[in-house]
């Protein structure tokens, strides 16, 4: 929120992630290395790294691109969202290794600019089987390079959280040139399509996880409340609601939530003002209303961060007749107080 | 031809990223406690954490710190 940076967010659960991540990474390499030297003994230490590495970063990269839509189906994932930067800063470390040697092994021996090179070497771009597959490579690795370097939440204040997160949207077009970099390098020296298999496994993998779980929000959006009257609509039962959760409802589109903190109810606009976190789907903690991904807190009477924050959030208005919650989607302007709704 | 059109991109990046430098090293000592409260108190990894941010984004905080003035 506002207060002092720190240069990473680490915590007793977050040094343990980072520790597994860590090690997993540490004992794939020297067994993908101890392997080839067993197996494929004539091949050169940069091929093995080039290898190595390639297909570390790509499983690591198939676990970042899952991690959106399944904790939007089971809230069981949720700690390995908190996790996912790190995760993302980790694969970019390890492809950038295999970036570096194949520009190493395969431009840097000409005369000529190696980076130059990497794009004139081959001119093929009109051909499927001899495609200069290491250029769409090259595009990819910038991408990841710009997302880990504005991976602080100093970037995302000062970016602007809009611009920040198209950037990060951009790891889809960078995992699609991956797709293809694979596709169109390995058939040019593989013969073996178990590569090409994998991928695609891979791809429809993520495919289906984003239809279900994106499905699964259409669904819940499209509730219609019918019920209306004097700017309020008929929501749900004041028992539908746990103590200190809320129920998120999307109205007009806006998706708004309403919580229960000490037998009053508090409705706010449901997106977090650090990443757009899900604010209804987190609890209170210390009477706040504390976001389930990164932890920023509002109050529930006014939508504002407790000082020294300074995050905001639209309030709306609640009532409660005959044990029935109604809610008027209008919003306030952004940490204005409202009373909130006595159950009782 | 192709070989001409990817040396001036090069170039053009290069420069674009010499002037990154530069501009970060000032901004790094006058600049950054400047733009955002937040830097007031933080540890000076974080600092080295966002130079390659600094060197690619110069012309963002560039514009961020003639607004503060
Ligand atoms: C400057 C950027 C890049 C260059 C120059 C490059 C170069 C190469 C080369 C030369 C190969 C064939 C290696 C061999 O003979 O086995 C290869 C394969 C591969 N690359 Fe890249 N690559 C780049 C970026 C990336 C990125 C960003 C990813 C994924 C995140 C990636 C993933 C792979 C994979 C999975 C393979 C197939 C497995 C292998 O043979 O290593 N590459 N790349
Ligand atoms: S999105 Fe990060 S704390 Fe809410």
């Amino acid at each position: 929120m506002g207060a002092s940076y720190s240069a990473v967010g680490w915590n007793r659960q977050k040094k343990i992630y980072d520790w597994i991540i860590f090690s997993f990474c540490v004992v794939y390499l020297a067994t993908f290395i101890v392997l080839t030297a067993i197996f494929n003994p004539d091949y050169t230490f940069e091929t093995v790294l080039i290898r190595s590495t390639s297909t570390l970063a790509v499983l690591i990269l198939h676990v970042i691109l899952s991690i959106g839509p399944l904790t939007r189906l089971n809230k069981k994932f949720f700690p390995l969202l908190y996790n996912r930067r790190h995760l993302g800063v980790t694969m970019f470390c390890i492809i950038l290794v295999h970036g570096a040697f194949g520009i190493l092994q395969f431009h840097s021996l000409g005369n000529v600019n190696p980076f130059v090179s990497l794009f004139t070497s081959n001119t093929h771009y009109d051909s499927i089987a001899d495609f200069p597959f290491q250029a769409l490579g090259f595009f990819a690795l910038i991408i990841f390079f710009l997302m880990a370097i504005t991976s602080h939440d100093f970037w995302l204040h000062n970016l602007s959280p809009k611009i920040w997160k198209t950037l990060h949207m951009f790891v889809y077009l960078a995992y699609f040139l991956v797709v293809m970099h694979v596709m169109l390098g390995v058939i040019q020296y593989e013969t073996n399509p178990v590569f090409i298999i994998i991928m695609i496994i891979g791809a429809i993998t993520l495919i289906s996880l984003h239809l279900v779980a994106g499905l699964k929000e259409a669904r819940k959006d499209k509730i219609n409340y019918n019920l209306k009257e004097e700017g309020f609509v008929f929501v749900c039962g004041v028992t539908e609601i746990e103590e200190s959760r809320a129920k998120i409802f999307c109205i007009d589109k806006e998706r708004i939530a309403v919580y229960k903190h000490e037998d009053k109810l508090y409705a706010i606009h449901n997106v977090c003002k650090h990443q757009g976190g899900p604010l209804g789907e987190g609890k209170i903690i210390d009477g706040c209303i504390t976001c389930p991904w990164h932890g920023y807190q509002y109050l529930p009477q006014n939508g504002q961060s407790p000082p020294p924050f300074k995050e905001m959030v639209n309030t709306y208005d609640v009532k409660v007749k005959d044990n029935k919650v109604w809610l008027n989607p209008m919003p306030y302007a952004e940490g204005t107080e409202r009373p909130g709704a006595n159950i009782r | 031809m192709l070989i001409t059109f990817i040396s001036i991109i090069f170039i053009a990046t290069a420069i674009y990223l010499a002037a990154g430098i530069l501009f970060t090293i000032i901004f790094q000592a006058k600049g950054l406690s400047k733009i955002d409260e937040g830097v007031h108190g933080s540890s000076w990894a974080f600092k080295i954490i966002i130079i390659p941010g600094c060197i690619v984004f110069w012309p963002v905080l560039l514009r961020k710190w003639i607004r503060s003035k």
